[in-house]
C-alpha cells in the first residue's frame, strides 16, 4: 500500500502508449524496386508468410514494356490482433530497356508525389481522414553479379536515398558463394560511400540508458548491409521433422530463415520486427519534411503566421511521351512561321516590283514633260 | 493609266519614291511565339475539379477509386505486431508531458490536491494564508468604491512546471494555476483570460506548425482543465456553468468536487446526481475515457466504475497521519477519524489520478490533439478565410493519376497553343498591316506625282499649244511685217 502511495503511476505512461498503438493499428508502404526476375515478389510474400501477390506469369511471358509503371497492392493484415496496413509498391519495367536512362524517374515522382498529396491535404482546414502512402522503406534489389554495381543502380539509388529510407538488398544470394557474396558486399559498400549514397541504418539509442541488446542487435545489422537474400514460398523438411521456408537443390537446401545462408531474418528484423517504427518516424521527420520545406520554401511565406504557406502548383511528372507532343506543337508553330514569312518575302517583293512599274511610268509621264519643256523653250525661243 | 507605263528601267531616278525602298524586313524571333516560359503554374489540381460552396464548411471525401484491399490473418509469426512494443520503447525515451489547467476559487484546496496528486511539493503550502489574508483586506471594502472597482482582484495566470521520474519514466508537468477564478464580486466574462490563455497556446502550435521548418513543435496545449466545484452540496453555481461553456470544446474538462470530506456520502451522491442533470440540461461535454477492444473485463468494469465517479468527490493531503490499526497513510486526522485520500472508500481521489495519470493521460493528450485541437484549427483558419479543397483527399490510383496528369498536360499544351496563336496572329495581323499601309502609300505617292506631273504636262501642252497659235500668228501676221520692212527696206 505504502508503495503504491508513493507512485504517482507515471511508470504506467508507456503502457498507454501501447494500447493505443494497438488498437488504432498501423500502417506501413513498403516499395520494391529493381530490374523484373530479380524476386521481388517472392519476397513479399515470404516476408508477410502469405501470398500477398501471384507471380505474374502473363507480364513475364508479354513482351517489355516500354515505361516503368507502378503497381500499388494493399492489404490488411492481422497479426497476433494487431493491424496494419501494407502497401507493397511495385516498379514494373524499371531497368528492363535497352535505354533505361531517365527510367528511375517514374519512382522518384511516385515518392515526391506522395509526399506532395499528404502535405497538400495537411493543410486543409477540415483535415480528419488523411490519405497517407509515403514510401516508409524502398528495397533495392542488386542482380547478384558478383562484381559491382551497375551505374543505373548507382544513379536511382542515389535519387531514392534523398528522399525515403534506401534499403539495398543482393537478390538471389544463392547463386554467390560465401566468398564471393562477402567480396561483392565489400565492393558494394566501398560504391555505396564512394558516391555519398545514404542508406538506411538503425539509429543507435542515443538515450542515457541504452540497452545493450538492442544495440548489438543494430550493430549486427548495420554490418551485414546490404542484406544477402533469397526467398521461397515453398516449404521442405530441414530433415528434423520441421517444415521451413526454402529452396531444394540437387546439392542442399537453402534454408530462408537460416542466418548462415542468408541476411533474411536481419533485413526482416529491420523492415518489422525491431525497426518499423523507426521507419515510419524517419520518413515523417527526415523525409517528408525536407520534402515539404523544399516545396514551401520556394512558394515564399505568407505574412500571417497562422495562415500555412501555399504549396505551389503540384509538377507535372517527366513523361517523355508529354515532352515529345510539347515539342510537336512548337514545330507544328515554327513552321506556320516560316511559311508566313515566305508569303511576306513574296509580298515584300510584289511591292518591290509594283514601285518599280510605277517609278518608270513616272519617269515616262516626267520625260514627256522634260520633252514638252524643251519644245515650248524652243517655241519661246523662235517667237522672239 | 499605270498599266501603261512597262517597266523598263530598275534604278529610280526620282528621289520623291526613295522612301518606299525602306520596308522593314520580317524578324523571325518577332514572329516567333515559341516561349519556353510558358508554364502551368495556375493550372493545378484544384482547377480541374470545381467545388460546391458547402464543401468548404467541412471535409467531403470525393468518389473514392474502386481499390481491392487484400484482408488476411496471419497464424506465423511475421513480426509487425512489435509495432506497439516499440512505440513503447521510444515512447520512454522521448518522455512524458502534461499541462494542465487549475482553476476554482480561493480556498478549495487546489495547490493541496495537486502536490498530492503528483506527490511533490509544487506548491509552498505554507506561505499561502498569508497572501489570502492581504487579497482578502482588499476585497473587504477597505478602499473607496470606485477605487474598488479598478481594483478588483483580476485573473493572474501562473505557470508551475516540475519534471517527474519513476521507474525511468519521465513526465514534464505543467501546471498553468488561474489564481482569482470566481473571487470578485462582479465575475461576469472572468472566464475571458482562461479562454484566451487556451487560445493562445493552441495558436501558438497552429503557428509552429505552419512554418518552414518545424522538426521540433513544443506541445504547449492544455491537455486538461480541472475545475473545482465548491462543496456546496446544493447545485453548480450559474458561474461554474458559465464556464463550462466556454471551455468545455477547447479542453478536456474534469470537475471535481473540492473538499468532499464536508459532505456526507449521501450528500456527496445527491450532490453529484444534480451536477450531473446540469451538466446534460447545459449540454456540457466532458472527457469520456475509451474503451479498448483488447481490454479484459475488469479493466472495463473499472473504466466504468470511473466513468461513473464522475465528478470526483475528493480530498488532497499531503500529510502522513496513523491510523488506529497502525497503518501510516496520507490523509487528514478528524476527531471522528481519518480520511484517507488513497482509499477508494473515502475519496474519489484515486480515481481522479487514474483518469488524469495512470490510465488516461496519453487519451487526454489525443483527444486535445486530434478533436479539441483540430476543431479550433478549422475554425480558425476558416475565418481567416483558407478555402477547402477536398480534392485533394483521395487514394491513390495509378490509372486515375495518369489520367489527371493527361487532363494536366493537356491543359499546358492548350495554354501553350493559345498563346503562342495569340503572339502569331498578332505579328502576322501588323506584319499584314504594315505591308498594306506600305502598298497604300506607293500609290498613293505614285497618285499625288502622276497628278502633279500630268497637270505639269497638261499646262506645257496647254503653253506650248499657244506659243505655237502664237507663233502661227505671228507668221499670218508676217507679209504685213515684211511688206512693213520691205517698205523700210
Amino acid at each position: 500500500m505504502t508503495s503504491d502511495r508513493a507512485l504517482v503511476g507515471i511508470s504506467n505512461l508507456p503502457n498507454q502508449r501501447y494500447k493505443i498503438v494497438s488498437s488504432n493499428g498501423g500502417t506501413f508502404t513498403l516499395m520494391v524496386c529493381g530490374e523484373s526476375g530479380l524476386g521481388k515478389t517472392t519476397f513479399i510474400n515470404t516476408l508477410f508468410q502469405t501470398t500477398l501477390k501471384h507471380v505474374d506469369s502473363q507480364r513475364r511471358n508479354q513482351p517489355i514494356k516500354k515505361t516503368v509503371e507502378i503497381d500499388v497492392l494493399r492489404a490488411v493484415l492481422e497479426e497476433k490482433n494487431f493491424s496494419l496496413r501494407v502497401n507493397v509498391v511495385d516498379t514494373p519495367g524499371f531497368g528492363d530497356n535497352v535505354n533505361n536512362n531517365k527510367s528511375w524517374q517514374t519512382i522518384i515522382d511516385f515518392i515526391d508525389d506522395q509526399h506532395d498529396s499528404y502535405m497538400r491535404q495537411e493543410q486543409q482546414p477540415f483535415r480528419t481522414v488523411k490519405f497517407d502512402l509515403r514510401v516508409h522503406a524502398v528495397l533495392y534489389f542488386i542482380r547478384p553479379t558478383g562484381h559491382g554495381l551497375k551505374p543505373l543502380d548507382i544513379e536511382t539509388m542515389k535519387r531514392i536515398s534523398s528522399r525515403a529510407n534506401l534499403i539495398p538488398v543482393i537478390a538471389k544470394s544463392d547463386t554467390l558463394t560465401a566468398q564471393e557474396l562477402q567480396d561483392f558486399k565489400i565492393r558494394i559498400r566501398q560504391v555505396i560511400e564512394a558516391q555519398e549514397i545514404r542508406i538506411f541504418t538503425p539509429p543507435l539509442d542515443d538515450s542515457s540508458s541504452p540497452d545493450p541488446a538492442l544495440m548489438e542487435h543494430a550493430r549486427q545489422l548495420i554490418e551485414s548491409m546490404p542484406f544477402a537474400i533469397i526467398g521461397s514460398e515453398e516449404k521442405y523438411d530441414n530433415g528434423q521433422g520441421q517444415m521451413i521456408a526454402a529452396r531444394k537443390y540437387p546439392w542442399g537446401l537453402v534454408e530462408v530463415e537460416n542466418d548462415s545462408h542468408c541476411d533474411f531474418r536481419k533485413l526482416r528484423s529491420l523492415l518489422l520486427r525491431t525497426n518499423l517504427l523507426d521507419l515510419i518516424l524517419s520518413t515523417q521527420k527526415l523525409h517528408y519534411e525536407a520534402y515539404r520545406k523544399l516545396r514551401l520554401e520556394g512558394a515564399g511565406s505568407t505574412e500571417d503566421p497562422s495562415l500555412p504557406t501555399r504549396a505551389p502548383a503540384r509538377k507535372l511528372s517527366h513523361n517523355p511521351q508529354f515532352k515529345e507532343e510539347e515539342n510537336a506543337l512548337k514545330k507544328y508553330f515554327t513552321d506556320q512561321v516560316k511559311a508566313e514569312e515566305q508569303r511576306f518575302r513574296q509580298w515584300e517583293q510584289n511591292i518591290v516590283n509594283e514601285r518599280i512599274r510605277l517609278n518608270s511610268d513616272l519617269e515616262e509621264v516626267q520625260a514627256k514633260v522634260k520633252k514638252l519643256e524643251e519644245q515650248v523653250r524652243t517655241l519661246q525661243l523662235r517667237r522672239h | 493609266m499605270l498599266a501603261s507605263g512597262s517597266p523598263e528601267e530598275v534604278a529610280p531616278s526620282n528621289t520623291e519614291t526613295k522612301e518606299l525602298e525602306s520596308t522593314p524586313k520580317v524578324k523571325q524571333e518577332e514572329l516567333s511565339p515559341v516561349n519556353d516560359e510558358v508554364s502551368i503554374s495556375n493550372g493545378n489540381g484544384a482547377d480541374l475539379h470545381q467545388e460546391t460552396p458547402q464543401s468548404n464548411e467541412r471535409q467531403v471525401l470525393p468518389d473514392q477509386p474502386d481499390l481491392k484491399v487484400i484482408q488476411r490473418k496471419i497464424t506465423g509469426y511475421v513480426g509487425f505486431a512489435n509495432l506497439p512494443k516499440q512505440w513503447h520503447r521510444r515512447s520512454i525515451r522521448n518522455g512524458f508531458n502534461l499541462n494542465l489547467l487549475c482553476v476554482g476559487q480561493k480556498g478549495l484546496g487546489k495547490s493541496t490536491l495537486i502536490n498530492t496528486l503528483f506527490n511533490k511539493d509544487l506548491y509552498d503550502l505554507s506561505e499561502r494564508p498569508v497572501t489570502e489574508m492581504a487579497d482578502l483586506k482588499l476585497e473587504d471594502g477597505v478602499n473607496p468604491p470606485e477605487q474598488l472597482e479598478e481594483e478588483q482582484p483580476t485573473i493572474k495566470i501562473e505557470t508551475v512546471s516540475t519534471e517527474i521520474e519513476e521507474n525511468g519514466v519521465r513526465l514534464t508537468l505543467n501546471v498553468v494555476d488561474a489564481q482569482g477564478f470566481g473571487d470578485a464580486i462582479d465575475n461576469t466574462d472572468s472566464w475571458n483570460p482562461i479562454v484566451d490563455e487556451i487560445n493562445s497556446r493552441f495558436d501558438q502550435y497552429l503557428d509552429a506548425e505552419n512554418k518552414i521548418e518545424r522538426t521540433v513543435i513544443t506541445d504547449n496545449r492544455i491537455h486538461a482543465c480541472l475545475y473545482f466545484i465548491e462543496p456546496t452540496g446544493h447545485c453548480l453555481s450559474p458561474l461554474d456553468i458559465e464556464f463550462f461553456r466556454a471551455v468545455h470544446e477547447k479542453c478536456n474538462l474534469i470537475p471535481v468536487i473540492a473538499k468532499s470530506d464536508i459532505l456526507t456520502d449521501e450528500e456527496i451522491e445527491k450532490f453529484k446526481v444534480t451536477i450531473k442533470d446540469q451538466l446534460n440540461e447545459a449540454e456540457i461535454k466532458l472527457f469520456e475515457p475509451p474503451k479498448y477492444l483488447i481490454d479484459d473485463e475488469e479493466t472495463t468494469n473499472r473504466s466504468d466504475k470511473l466513468h461513473s465517479k464522475i465528478p470526483f468527490a475528493v480530498v488532497g493531503s499531503t500529510s502522513d497521519v496513523s491510523t488506529p490499526d497502525g497503518r501510516v497513510v496520507r490523509g487528514r486526522a478528524y476527531p471522528w477519524g481519518i480520511i484517507e485520500v488513497d482509499n477508494e472508500a473515502h475519496s474519489d481521489f484515486v480515481y481522479l489520478r487514474d483518469l488524469l495519470v495512470r490510465q488516461y493521460l496519453e487519451e487526454l493528450r489525443e483527444r486535445t490533439s486530434n478533436i479539441l485541437y483540430e476543431n479550433y484549427r478549422s475554425e480558425k483558419l476558416k475565418n481567416l478565410g483558407i478555402k477547402q479543397d477536398n480534392s485533394v483527399f483521395r487514394e491513390f490510383d495509378p490509372d486515375l493519376r495518369q489520367k489527371e496528369e493527361k487532363q494536366l498536360h493537356e491543359a499546358k499544351l492548350a495554354k501553350l497553343e493559345a498563346e503562342m496563336k495569340a503572339v502569331f496572329q498578332q505579328k502576322v495581323n501588323e506584319k499584314e498591316k504594315k505591308l498594306q499601309k506600305s502598298e497604300a502609300e506607293l500609290f498613293a505617292r505614285h497618285k499625288e506625282m502622276k497628278d502633279k506631273l500630268t497637270k505639269q504636262l497638261k499646262a506645257l501642252e496647254d503653253k506650248k499649244h499657244q506659243l505655237e497659235m502664237s507663233l502661227v500668228n505671228q507668221s499670218a501676221n508676217s507679209p504685213v511685217q515684211t511688206k512693213k520692212k520691205g517698205f523700210l527696206r
